[in-house]
């Protein structure tokens, strides 16, 4: 590890600029677009063809077992609203040109348009989401820096510790064991919902929407806490070795100080590629979070949707979190050059 | 029950059980003193589609918003709600239906008999839940009076008319779920999907006035309804059978009785080489022989399923309809006869000559397969613990979970473990007659067929009678010699087990008497909302 790298001068930013650079990012830009498009193209027909092959009939899930007083005529015709007699490829082909219009079909679950259906969820879900997020990568990151400046001693051991028990702890198991804590033994939070049950949402306080916030958040945020802890423990350990600081304690620098100026900025580039590559997790763990602590959000739906086999609304919401994970990690991308000035921010290696 | 739920419940059984002791919780709840505010339930009811009755809302309990021309009261007798008068033809195809004039749409519009024909016709085209197929044309001959004219006779009409709400024609489209107007007892507040669903009295309503100002529906699944309840924070919930014997403090239990049932199908026909749409044989060698049925039958011991399986909640099922006002009490006999079931099979032939404790004839072993939903415990449990009762005579049967249309689908030729349930005595025709046996239809799809049961049915379905058509419906189980449906006959089903229906219940509810439940554990207990009282 060199010294430019912790304290990088502008010429070693603009040296690999190349001469045009409005031209790379258009083309930068297309070229990420195109790979978008195949990855959606992709996790399309993945999605559909999972969805043909699943043993869930929707019929069946719709009419809710075996109990029902129908007979095969009315089957027929639930299967004729939802257009399930056609042959698969049609019906695959069908979604697809609707979807190049815009349209991402009605769900057969909510017997609502697609969008209205995701729009609808996802705003609900956007607030656990983001509290999550932000909640993982800053004591993720508070967590690995504390660690590695107390190397070797207990508060060290301690913090991975529980980084590894973390790591390790389903989410709706934790989720369940904070809900009977922390919900129904102390009774300091609501067990469930997004706001309190038997009231208008939109006349919920902040306050009462934090309260509800706070065990569904910090469930979801445990799935990022550890990997940042780790890979910024680690990286701050490697930084804290190196000549540079060695130099810097010569020179009277130590403790926060140290870290501060010296450390931090380093230790944020593996953490901020751990974060926006995160999302995924994110959404996968919202499935669970908002199941346990029945959050009506889109982690909800697409538990519905794939348990109901509804079609349109399960490749909806999969080609939204294609999207959503693709934005986040070539945010990831960016962010790291510009932390870290080595990388080129066009992602043109060949020329270092 | 969804499988994450499933996979949640022993955890919390754990937690719960280390729990025990816990100081009580702060309760959400008002002082005893007074009804509360709001009632607040979890018991489902949520449709994700919304509550449009031409899609299949209210099929089950309480349509809430709208109104229907019938309705059944505590004994399930067909008494009128909407309709004042109704009357049916002698061929059986024309129901004429007379309707108040004194009910109104909480936009205040009156009902009127071009409703009632739009409801019907709306929901007997519009692909969803209501199957109306039976049903050809609907006249309205005046405000008042609407003629319904059948496709053929079905006697079983009316107890349709206890369920489809009629929808306002002025105001029924595509939204009409979201947004539900009717001249029931209810009118919706607010629905946050996923979430909640609140209604409040309808101060026009024309029946009784509910005692509740306004009612607040959670929509919680099993463990998070569970963490509420023991919060505090509700007055009624429906909780699963695994965790019903927990005590909740300031709860009680009510266990309500239910047809909701599970039973066995077994393959009426010899295997026939054919295969069904699915590409399922058709027929077993083993269970054609109605030694072998008859024996599975009196073999089972009932009540060890119910203490077992159930934990205790639920009673023997000899018949899809015990109780019901069309069961056949005589159809019950006495069960877990492990030597009269051996007897028989040794009767018929059936023997363990190679010494692996499973009986043959003809050189055809008594092995089978019972298949069930695997996401549904109960079912589980049920034939786990059938397959080791049936080992005892020699039988062997091995349970196989799959994923639920996939076990139906392999009735026709092996055995299934189903649940039925219905307040529609046609529930009976569909199971038992012949006519479904040769359709690719869930119901009869074990393929059982018998002309004197057939000769029943139908006459219970022609029936204009219901009184008459309710004895047809009990007499096809029990005919002379070897006819009917009951195990003592032809024995085409073992039913198992009826389950209970538990909720825990605020001390100071008052649930009333209740019906006995169709199946569906939880929103079917809200048929009798309007009747409840706050008795602290």
């Amino acid at each position: 590890m060199d010294v430019e790298l912790l304290t990088p001068t502008p010429e070693t930013t603009e040296a690999p600029r190349p001469p045009s650079p409005s031209r790379d990012v258009a083309g930068f830009v297309v070229r990420r677009l195109l790979h978008l498009l195949g990855l959606l193209a992709g996790v399309a027909l993945v999605g559909f063809v999972l969805m043909e092959l699943s043993p869930v009939d929707p019929i069946d899930a719709y009419v809710g077992g075996d109990a029902v007083r129908l007979g095969e005529q009315q089957r027929e015709a639930i299967a004729e609203r939802w257009g399930l007699n056609d042959p698969p490829a049609e019906r695959l082909a069908h979604w697809a040109s609707n979807l190049v219009r815009g349209d991402l079909g009605t769900s057969t679950i909510f017997n609502a348009p697609v969008t209205q259906v995701m729009g609808q969820r996802f705003t609900a879900s956007l607030a656990l989401l983001a509290t999550a997020w932000v909640l993982s990568g800053v004591i993720g990151f508070a967590l690995g820096l504390v660690a590695a400046a107390n190397h070797g001693r207990h508060l060290d051991r301690a913090i991975r510790w529980t980084a590894y028990t973390l790591a390790s702890a389903p989410t709706f198991w934790v989720g369940l064991l904070l809900l009977t804590v922390f919900a129904v033994q102390l009774g300091w939070v609501p067990t469930s919902g997004a706001t309190p049950i038997g009231m208008d949402p939109a006349q919920a306080t902040l306050f009462q929407r934090l309260h509800h916030l706070i065990l569904p958040a910090l469930t979801l945020s445990i799935v990022g806490i550890a990997p940042v802890t780790l890979h910024t423990r680690t990286r701050a350990l490697e930084v804290l070795g190196s000549e540079a600081v060695l130099f810097a304690r010569a020179q009277g620098d130590s403790g926060w100080g140290l870290i501060r100026h010296r450390v931090m900025r380093n230790a944020a580039v593996p953490a901020l590629m751990l974060q926006f590559a995160s999302i995924s997790e994110l959404l996968g763990g919202s499935v669970l979070a908002e199941q346990v602590f029945n959050y009506p959000g889109l982690g909800q739906a697409t538990v519905r949707a794939g348990v109901q086999g509804d079609v349109p609304l399960l490749l909806g919401i999969a080609l939204f979190a294609t999207v959503l994970v693709f934005v986040g990690n070539q945010v990831g991308d960016i962010a790291q050059r510009m932390v870290d000035p080595r990388v080129p921010v066009l992602g043109r290696r060949g020329r270092r | 029950m969804r499988s994450t739920t499933l996979l949640l419940l022993p955890v919390l059984l754990l937690i719960a059980a280390c729990s025990g002791g816990a100081d009580s919780p702060p309760t959400t709840t008002d002082s005893a003193d007074s009804p509360p505010a709001d009632l607040r339930i979890a018991v489902g009811g949520e449709n994700p589609e919304g509550y449009d009755p031409t899609l299949g809302w209210g099929e089950y309990g309480n349509p809430l918003f709208q109104s229907t021309l019938l309705q059944r009261n505590v004994d399930l007798e067909l008494t009128g709600d909407l309709a004042t008068d109704w009357s049916v033809s002698d061929d059986g195809l024309v129901y004429t239906v007379t309707i108040r004039d004194d009910a109104t749409f909480t936009d205040e519009e009156p009902v009127t008999a071009e409703d009632v024909a739009y409801t019907y016709t709306t929901a007997a085209s519009s692909g969803g839940l209501v199957d109306l197929t039976f049903l050809d044309d609907v006249t309205v001959i005046d405000d008042t009076t609407v003629e319904f004219h059948l496709e053929r006779p079905w006697s079983t009409f009316p107890a349709r008319m206890a369920t489809l709400g009629i929808v306002p024609a002025h105001l029924h489209g595509p939204d009409y779920g979201r947004e539900p107007v009717g001249s029931g007892p209810w009118v919706l507040e607010r629905w946050d999907e996923g979430q909640q669903l609140i209604v409040t009295r309808n101060p026009d309503y024309y029946g009784d006035t509910p005692h509740f100002d306004r009612v607040v529906f959670q929509f919680t699944d099993a463990d998070a309804t569970m963490a509420a309840a023991r919060a505090g924070e509700l007055h009624l919930a429906s909780v699963p059978l695994a965790l019903a014997d927990q005590d909740v403090e300031g709860m009680e239990l009510v266990a309500a009785e239910s047809v909701d049932n599970r039973g066995l199908s077994l393959p009426f026909l010899p295997e026939t080489g054919e295969v069904d749409h699915n590409g399922q044989p058709i027929g077993n060698d083993v269970t054609s022989d109605l030694a072998v049925r008859k024996a599975i039958n009196y073999a089972i011991d009932r009540q060890a399923l119910v203490d077992g399986v159930l934990n205790g909640f639920g009673r023997p099922a000899f018949t899809p309809a015990d109780g019901l006002p069309w069961g056949n009490p005589d159809a019950a006999f006495e069960d877990g006869d492990v030597d009269l079931a051996r007897q028989i099979l040794a009767d018929a032939g059936w023997q363990d000559t190679d010494g692996d404790g499973v009986v043959e004839k003809n050189g055809i072993e008594a092995r089978l397969e019972i298949a069930y939903r695997a996401s549904d415990l109960d079912r589980q449990g049920l034939a786990v613990a059938v397959a080791d009762q049936l080992a005892e005579i020699g039988i062997e049967a091995t349970p196989k979970g799959m994923e639920g249309s996939e076990s139906f689908a392999v009735a026709p030729n092996q055995l299934v473990v189903f649940g039925w349930g219905s307040h529609d005595p046609s529930e009976i025709y569909r199971l038992y007659h012949s006519s479904l046996a040769e359709t690719d239809d869930i119901y009869n799809a074990n393929r059982f067929s018998d002309p004197y049961v057939d000769e029943q049915l139908d006459a219970a379905m022609a029936d204009m009678d219901l009184e008459t058509a309710y004895h047809h419906f009990a007499a096809a189980a029990l005919g002379p010699d070897d006819h009917g449906y009951a195990a003592a006959r032809q024995a085409p089903w073992a039913w198992l087990v009826n389950l209970d229906h538990t909720y825990l219940v605020d001390e100071c509810l008052d649930l009333g008497p209740l019906q006995i439940e169709p199946h569906g554990h939880g929103y079917p207990i809200t048929e009798g909302l309007s009747r409840w009282t706050w008795s602290c």
